[in-house]
């Protein structure tokens, strides 16, 4: 930028500054002709159109890398779990061993002479492998896995049901996820707008008895919400009966659905408190932390000094610039919450897909566990992208790949 | 209004400013019994080492306050108007901008990350003019940018979008927008490049000269601020130990401080060798009852335990006992009786 050095007084021949600037801050004639001519040509301003183009490049991206991220993860799954090709050795031995006792026991085949004996032996090995698919190298069907999993066609499950009596591991799994994205995605928003609201109130009073408490208190997010689940069933079902111990619905459910859902908030009552209650203290201090932090940046003092109002300024210059770390922080809660959900869900007796991840460990259901996994690494991949989206959209600075904006 | 501040030609008169602020090891004398004036269209000079109280004698005027203020007295007029003794939203809309702004320090961290440049400058505008409509404000910050040297399509970026010289220039054509009469500058060229500060420098000086806006400009690079300067006040540990109009001051400082602290300037010509001021200032905690350069003084002497007035001397004005005799007068507040009555 060579040429913006030593241009000032360039620039100021040009524009003959005296006349630019007009004798009082309130006399802007000149201006109000200039933005009624360039009025008609947008609706929205420049900055708010790159500001949508940003985000939509930004979008696609992400969608793209995130993508790529589970195809990733669920193909090293696929690896892993198939120690990369050793359990097609295992699964060809017991093929062989199948066929071969299945030959012994058939009268017929004990007449045959040796040579047609094997030919038939070797057919029908080739037959059941065909049809497993063994016959083809492992690193093709691997890819086959891969497409099958990423597509939902999970397979059946081994001794599970749904809730619908399928056998179908897509629909078990399904049939349960509204219910664990009810109980977490209302955890979510209530401990965000909850810590949030908090920790503004902490910074504006920071060092009150409050703040002292929220602090000293903040060790208790080192439990996880199940173990504040078990006090509060003892408490608050077992002994004042005051919520259920358990259960998405009473039994049976209310036909009406106001009744229902309102059923359904009142067996929430005691997951959300113990979620909550595992990370509130924590977030609270934390996000009041951060915003100590940016409170003292220089452009804060420097937007006091212009006479903006206390409002505005905790909103545009406090609030507005802490919320990258903000969301940053809860982005890793969130994970950390996701991951605590089967134990959580069979303490509540919550039916959704992390008491069914219990269950089929409990059960050795193989392919509900891979299917859980393989749900798990898409809801965590959406849950990101999400945070990505919004991220973006509160922070100019994240780096979109676009090139130069105007 | 006092008659102490209402005199027409003053825009900016300060009387016995204290601010002290607390902390953990005790109470911080930042800012002790300051008094100074600053007439239309002129630009004093604040000059002293780091921690002697400079940024806090701007803070103090412009009521930045931190949350561990001690004391915070004094009398301060804007153009007439006592101003300290007005409430928070008052000097919020009445004060803030409209009558004095600031260009800060390090104006690296004075933008928000999180906002376009043109809307946190034209954000001035609309808080103190609610008639003025979004669109006029910003066709004013156009004007504004191209008047001190940003190009037009900078005005949609962000702050991070621009170099450390482009994001100066927004800083003042902010503190320009609203045309205050007074402009408080804190160490607005430090932290850039020789080439770029004499830029800044020359924009600085073109507004002076056209609007007729007085400054007060901050800062320890001597060498740069003696192009702007009109007047320069010398700063030692809270206290200002000097006043006078630059040509004299440049020529001649008075004070023991600040002849060794322009002796310690390297000069464009001359093979005088640099001199350095021996020992530390004194700690702002606890500083010393007399005069506070006494430690490293070479002009020592019995009357230095006693805190020195200001003496009038001509139309300069000087901390130090070595001009009692000389004196036309005393300048300002002295507290001395009330420290010796403790004594």
């Amino acid at each position: 930028m060579a040429w913006l050095l030593g241009d000032v007084t360039l620039h100021q021949r040009q524009f003959a500054p005296i006349a630019v600037i007009p004798n009082g801050p309130l006399s802007f004639k000149e201006g109000r002709m200039n933005s009624k001519q360039d009025g008609k040509f947008f609706h929205l301003s420049p900055a708010a159109r790159s500001t949508l183009g940003r985000l939509l490049r930004y979008t696609v991206v992400r969608l793209i890398t995130l993508f790529i991220t589970v195809v990733i993860g669920v193909y090293l799954t696929i690896l892993i779990a198939n120690m990369g090709g050793y359990v097609d050795q295992i699964r060809r031995a017991q093929i062989r061993e199948q066929v071969a006792m299945q030959l012994q026991n058939d009268p017929t085949f004990r007449t045959l002479p040796e040579e047609q004996r094997q030919q038939l032996l070797e057919t029908r090995i080739r037959n059941e492998e065909k049809r497993l698919g063994l016959d083809k190298p492992f690193l093709v069907r691997s890819f086959n896995y891969l497409w099958d999993a990423l597509t939902l066609n999970l397979g059946r499950a081994e001794n599970m049901t749904s809730d619908s009596g399928s056998r179908q591991v897509r629909l078990i799994i399904l049939e349960r996820l509204p219910a664990t994205l009810v109980l977490f995605g209302t955890a979510q928003v209530v401990l965000f707008a909850l810590s949030l609201f908090i920790a503004l109130h902490l910074s504006r009073n920071y060092g009150s008895w409050l703040d002292r408490l929220f602090v000293a208190l903040s060790p208790l997010s080192s439990a996880p919400g199940w173990f504040y689940g078990l006090f509060l069933i003892i408490i608050f079902a077992a002994w004042l009966k005051w919520f259920p111990f358990g259960g998405m619905v009473s039994v049976p459910p209310p036909e009406n659905p106001i009744e229902y859902a309102l059923d359904v908030a009142y067996h929430m009552v005691l997951p959300l408190t113990a979620l909550t209650l595992s990370s509130i203290f924590i977030s609270v201090y934390s996000w009041r932390t951060f915003f100590l932090i940016f409170s003292s940046e220089d452009y804060v003092e420097m937007a006091r000094a212009k006479g903006v109002s206390p409002r505005t300024l905790e909103r545009r210059y406090i609030l507005r610039p802490t919320l990258p770390t903000i969301i940053t922080s809860f982005a890793l809660g969130v994970i950390g919450v996701w991951m605590g959900a089967p134990i959580f869900e069979t303490i509540f007796n919550w039916p959704g897909l992390g008491r069914v991840l219990y269950q089929a460990i409990q059960l050795f259901d193989t392919p509900v566990i891979v299917g859980s996994t393989v749900i798990f690494a898409y809801l965590l991949a959406i849950t990101v992208f999400l945070l990505d989206i919004i991220y973006a959209i509160v922070d100019p600075r994240v780096d979109i790949g676009g090139g130069r904006r105007a | 209004m006092s008659n102490n501040g209402s005199s027409n030609s003053l825009v900016l008169k300060v009387e016995d400013l204290v601010l002290y602020f607390r902390t953990t090891k005790g109470v911080v004398q930042a800012v002790d019994h300051v008094d100074f004036e600053l007439a239309k269209n002129r630009a004093v000079v604040i000059i002293g080492e780091s921690g002697c109280g400079k940024s806090s004698l701007a803070k103090g005027i412009l009521r930045l306050l931190p949350r561990n203020v001690h004391t915070y007295t004094g009398r301060v007029y804007l153009e007439g108007q006592e101003i300290m003794g007005l409430d928070e939203e008052t000097f919020r809309m009445k004060i803030r901008w409209v009558k004095m702004s600031l260009v800060p320090q390090a104006a690296m961290n004075a933008l928000n990350p999180v906002l376009r440049v043109s809307d946190q400058v034209a954000e001035a505008l609309l808080i103190h003019y609610p008639n003025v409509s979004k669109r006029e404000a910003i066709e004013r910050v156009r004007e504004m940018f191209r008047y001190v040297g940003v190009p037009d399509s900078f005005l949609h970026r962000y702050p991070f979008e621009l170099s450390g010289g482009m994001r100066q220039r927004v800083a003042i054509a902010m503190a320009m927008i609203t045309r205050p009469p007074l402009i408080i500058l804190d160490e607005p060229t430090s932290a850039l490049d020789v080439l770029t500060q004499a830029n800044i420098m020359n924009v600085l000086k073109q507004i002076k000269w056209e609007t007729g806006t007085s400054y007060i400009l901050i800062t320890h690079d001597v060498a740069t601020s003696s192009e702007l300067a009109d007047d320069v006040a010398v700063m030692y540990a809270g206290q200002v130990v000097e006043m006078s109009d630059a040509a004299s001051f440049f020529k001649e400082p008075l004070h023991p401080y600040a002849k060794m602290l322009m002796a310690a300037v390297p000069k464009l010509r001359g093979d005088d060798d640099l001199e350095f001021i021996p020992g530390q200032p004194p700690s702002l905690l606890n500083p010393p009852k007399g005069c506070r350069f006494a430690d490293r003084c070479p002009y020592r002497m019995a009357q230095c335990e006693i805190n020195p007035p200001m003496f009038r001397v001509g139309d300069r004005k000087v901390r130090c006992w070595l001009y009692e005799k000389d004196a036309d007068g005393i300048y300002g507040t002295h507290p001395e009786p009330l420290e010796q009555a403790h004594v």
